[in-house]
């Protein structure tokens, strides 16, 4: 977190890798857990999504994240929101972590760390799993990033209220009819 | 508002776009798989479907077609519904998965297809089927095409009139 922001109290990061607020996501191709290529701006599609770059199932830290990422899933799954999940683990191990969990959202598979090494998100000093930088962002349909959380230091990633807030105001910018209408 | 409207008919399917012959995993005939894009509804057993599922082309698969017993209706939001949707996210998505309407309100039935002998043991264990009584049918070439996995955890239709895992408002 920059000194300016950590001063004023803001949440969240300026930048973690390539990732920065305001930038946006580049439009990568991955697997997902059942070996599916998927694109990451048809995964998003319209609606406001969480995308939760992680070191991988053995870490305990992901496992008490992934516990809030399960919480938020229940709001999510009926507020027209998404959640995805990137990791350098096979599709398989994916596959197999996201059923004991009980995530009921995509996982994504970057074995080869293509898309690790292009936003700069290696983790340097592991290196016996080469994994992510453990890293959340906010995005839109248009892959701009809303918010940004830098989670190498566990304190760093957002809390669900902070999630909430963000998706709240991404979906305000978003839906055109906010404002409910009324007689 | 999803037009395209899914039934299985006796006989030839007339105007479908469409259409391919239905079988009992016994090799007996079941009718015909059609389907139709337009407005108004094509036949009085039509049920709306995502569009995505029906493909002229798509190679033959099995389904799992799910109805509710004549007079009976539930409502979408009912949480045995809900909770259906949630296991069909959770487990390995099948080549395709659509819940079937008539209208903006109720749950009509579903029809789940897969394309693998493997997949076909899955349909046994089709959610929705914990819902109202299932039928397995193996359907040839001509009429079943492919959904892609919904991103998830979302359980909502995008607007009443369509059809879930339909993904978007537009």
């Amino acid at each position: 977190m920059s000194e300016g922001r950590a001063r004023d109290g803001v949440v969240g990061a300026d930048a973690v890798g390539e990732l920065a607020v305001g930038g946006q996501v580049p439009d990568f191709d991955l697997l997902d857990h059942a070996g599916n290529q998927r694109r990451l701006s048809q995964l998003v599609g319209g609606d406001p999504t969480v995308l939760h770059f992680y070191r991988g199932w053995w870490c305990p830290k992901e496992q008490a994240f992934f516990r809030r990422l399960l919480a938020l899933q229940d709001d999510a799954e009926v507020a027209y929101s998404r959640i995805l999940s990137v990791s350098v683990d096979s599709p398989e191990v994916n596959a197999a972590f996201r059923a004991g969990l009980g995530a009921r959202w995509t996982f994504l598979s970057d074995p080869d760390r293509q898309v690790q090494k292009q936003l700069r998100l290696r983790e340097t000093t592991d290196t016996l799993n080469d994994p992510y930088v453990p890293a959340v962002v906010v995005i839109g349909p248009d892959l701009r990033i809303h918010a940004l959380y830098n989670g190498y230091w566990y304190w760093g990633r957002p809390t669900v209220d902070e999630l909430v807030k963000n998706l709240r105001d991404l979906s305000r910018a978003l839906r055109p009819d906010w404002e409910a209408p009324t007689p | 508002m999803s037009r395209c409207w899914l039934a299985l008919v006796e006989g030839p399917a007339h105007g479908a776009d469409a259409a391919a012959p239905a079988l009992t995993l016994d090799g007996r005939p079941a009718g015909t798989l059609a389907a139709w894009n337009r407005r108004a509804k094509p036949v009085r057993q039509a049920l709306r479907v995502d569009e995505r599922l029906i493909d002229p082309h798509g190679a033959a698969g099995w389904i799992s077609l799910v109805l509710p017993p004549s007079g009976v209706r539930l409502a979408f939001d009912d949480l045995a519904v809900q909770q259906a949707r949630r296991l069909v996210l959770l487990h390995p998505f099948p080549a395709a998965v659509s819940t079937l309407l008539r209208d903006d309100s109720h749950f009509e039935g579903a029809i789940t297809v897969v394309r693998s002998a493997e997949d076909e043991q899955r349909l046994r264990d089709d959610p929705f089927a914990r819902v109202f009584p299932a039928r397995l049918l193996a359907v040839e070439a001509g009429i079943l095409g492919a959904v892609s996995p919904p991103t998830g955890p979302t359980i909502e239709r995008y607007g009443s009139g369509n059809p879930w895992p339909w993904d978007q408002f537009t």
